[in-house]
């Protein structure tokens, strides 16, 4: 019985060899290890193989071969599929492979795998104690880090509504992923692990990217800041129990007792989330409204425990 | 579904092959180092390279993969002279642990040029497109890493997570790391004699002293999350949707789920954090049961609207 393995090198050897698209019928009857199967066991293993091929990052293309697209080619363009190398010095694969394994992406360390087709590490370091824990990660986010590079405009579903955009970076803010892109109602930006659906369409370097556009000024630092309220400055005071901590947050030199700040926002819900997280040791003092949007909510809350 | 070892032995292979053939045969020594295989293993691939090529696969269409004494050679393979390409999600996964790494201030020469390199493979200016900010703003992070490096105790004033209160402890750090968008440290607390993880941000002040400590030989994975204790109070809330996020916030049991109301269990030392919840939460949320828990939800409430002024 032939290896999983032996059949996926065998099927990869002769699409990179063949030059022009061959059909799964051609694959059955030519490649090793596809031959005496079933119909039925024959595309299961086929559909394995393919999805195989695809994880390792290898390009299978598939075309109709016929007008009516009853028949259909797979082909491997051996251009498409070889690594362009980015000739990496043995100090700098070192170096990528201390960062690849303090940094976790998905529960996993982040890129260590991917250093293997960079030529491997040397000097083999072992496992660093966890530095940074980048939260899952998904096949979504490296899908949408492909359109990003590749300025390809993708369809997601957030929110329960699709969206068509042109997707221009990707931050991590917070613990969380988001993407900022630009599309009918503008720029705006979406949090990846909210993303229902996405679908990758449109051609390679189909839209250009605004020449000033800057993720880093694109996605904001506080949750407050990233909103789409008119932006206003608010005013709180904050007890000296949490002058210090609040100080840190919003960056401003830790006070001696109380302290007085003045917050840009522009997500009013998540700042008066926030001065409310303080109980009573921190108020707001201006604006009116916003005073009285706390006083709507602390009411409600307290009607709430009757 | 294919298992993650078959793609993970495969992708391991077709690395393998483009190096030793680039080399007209490679030590074997070097080869089990870099690609992380033991001699088994190595001869395992490589007897599966050997009996795979082309269609025909008579002898003059397979590759020829085998150990002659210390070397690895590798031929008949010219299909496999460059690896293959890295995956949007290889470059990322890389990219990002690279700039991470320097936002850590772990930065080095190599390390710059390394990301500069591999972020001119797939974009032109990686920095306006992808970013990652892990920075802690009061540098007690890099002052508690110093600490945990050399292995020095540090007296901490702390302002506890589940338990609004402030105390002064001796610790010995032996990590520091971010999860989640907080910075934390893990280490043996001394005065709960224990182990203990702390977010960094509820540091009020901190001296690193004279003293140091011998860390365990094999330090512990760090639990970043709460662990609920049997004193602990607990109380049952009813979210709306617009609450749910508190479920990704608080290690909360999730009792009851439908589409309009989400019913958790709350567990907390004290009614504090649950009592800022509920307020925080105004008209999302309503409070089930917890007796402790209204009573103090209602006594900040109360200070809360004469702050705010009655209506």
């Amino acid at each position: 019985m032939q290896s999983v393995v032996e059949r996926v090198l065998n099927l990869l050897i002769f699409l990179l060899e063949t030059p022009r698209p061959v059909t799964a019928d051609e694959i059955r009857h030519t490649v090793l290890g596809y031959g005496e199967q079933s119909d039925e066991a024959f595309h299961r293993m086929f559909e394995r193989d393919k999805d195989v091929l695809r994880r390792l990052g290898v390009p299978l293309k598939m075309e109709a071969l016929d007008a009516w697209e009853v028949d259909f080619g797979y082909n491997v363009d051996p251009a498409e599929y070889a690594l362009a190398d980015p000739d990496l010095t043995s100090e700098e694969r070192v170096a990528l492979s201390v960062a690849a394994r303090m940094v976790r992406l998905g529960g996993a360390p982040s890129g260590v795998e991917a250093l293997l087709k960079l030529g491997g590490v040397e000097r083999a370091v072992g496992l660093e104690p966890l530095g940074a824990d980048l939260g899952p990660g998904s096949e979504l986010l490296g899908a949408l880090f492909g359109a990003v590079t590749e300025r390809r405009s993708v369809t997601l579903h957030y929110r329960g509504r699709p969206r068509s955009l042109n997707p221009y970076g990707l931050a991590h803010r917070r613990g969380h992923w988001y993407l900022v892109g630009a599309g009918e109602e503008g720029e705006r930006i979406f949090r990846v692990d909210r993303i229902e659906r996405l679908s990758v369409g449109g051609d390679a370097f189909g839209f250009e990217k605004p020449k000033d556009f800057d993720i880093r000024r694109a996605v904001a630092t506080q949750p407050w800041e990233a909103g789409h309220d008119p932006l206003i400055e608010a005013e709180v005071r904050f007890a000296p129990e949490v002058a210090w901590w609040a100080a840190r947050t919003l960056g401003l030199p830790v006070p001696e007792e109380d302290l007085v700040a003045r917050v840009p926002v522009a997500n009013r819900d998540a700042f008066v989330g926030w001065v409310l997280s303080f109980g009573e040791h921190a108020v707001v003092s201006s604006p009116p409204e916003m005073r009285s949007e706390i006083r709507e909510r602390v009411l409600a809350a307290m009607e709430g425990l009757e | 579904m294919t298992s993650a070892r078959t793609v993970d032995r495969l992708s391991r292979i077709l690395a393998l092959i483009p190096y030793v053939l680039e080399r007209d045969g490679a030590e074997l020594v070097d080869v089990l180092e870099r690609f992380g295989y033991t001699e088994a293993q190595l001869a395992r691939d490589l007897d599966t390279v050997f009996v795979c090529g082309l269609p025909g696969y008579g002898p003059g269409d397979l590759m020829e993969a085998y150990i002659d004494e210390d070397e690895v050679i590798i031929d008949a393979a010219e299909y496999f002279t460059r690896a293959p390409r890295l995956t949007p999600g290889e470059t990322l996964g890389l990219l990002a642990a690279g700039i991470t790494a320097m936002e850590m201030g772990l930065s080095s020469p190599a390390l710059a040029s390394a990301v500069a390199k591999l972020s001119d493979l797939v974009v032109p200016d990686a920095g306006q497109t992808l970013s990652v900010d892990v920075a802690e703003g009061s540098g007690q992070a890099s002052a508690l890493k110093e600490a945990a490096a050399s292995h020095s105790v540090v007296r901490i004033t702390y302002r506890s997570v589940g338990r609004e209160e402030t105390t002064t402890r001796e610790i010995e750090p032996w990590t520091v790391f971010t999860t989640l968008g907080r910075w934390y440290v893990t280490g043996h607390c001394r005065l709960v004699d224990d182990q203990r993880t702390f977010r960094v941000d509820r540091i009020k002040a901190m001296e690193i002293l004279e003293e140091t400590f011998t860390p365990p030989s094999d330090v512990p994975e760090p639990r970043a999350a709460y662990t609920p204790s049997p004193d602990d109070l607990s109380c049952v809330i009813d979210l709306k949707p617009a609450a749910r996020w508190v479920l990704e916030y608080y290690p909360v049991e999730v009792l009851r789920e439908s589409s309009r109301t989400t019913r958790i269990r709350f567990s907390s030392p004290d009614a504090e954090v649950p009592g800022r919840l509920l307020l925080r939460l105004g008209p999302d949320a309503r409070l089930v049961e917890g007796p402790e828990v209204a009573a103090r939800t209602r006594e900040i409430g109360e200070a809360l609207l004469a702050a705010y002024g009655a209506p």
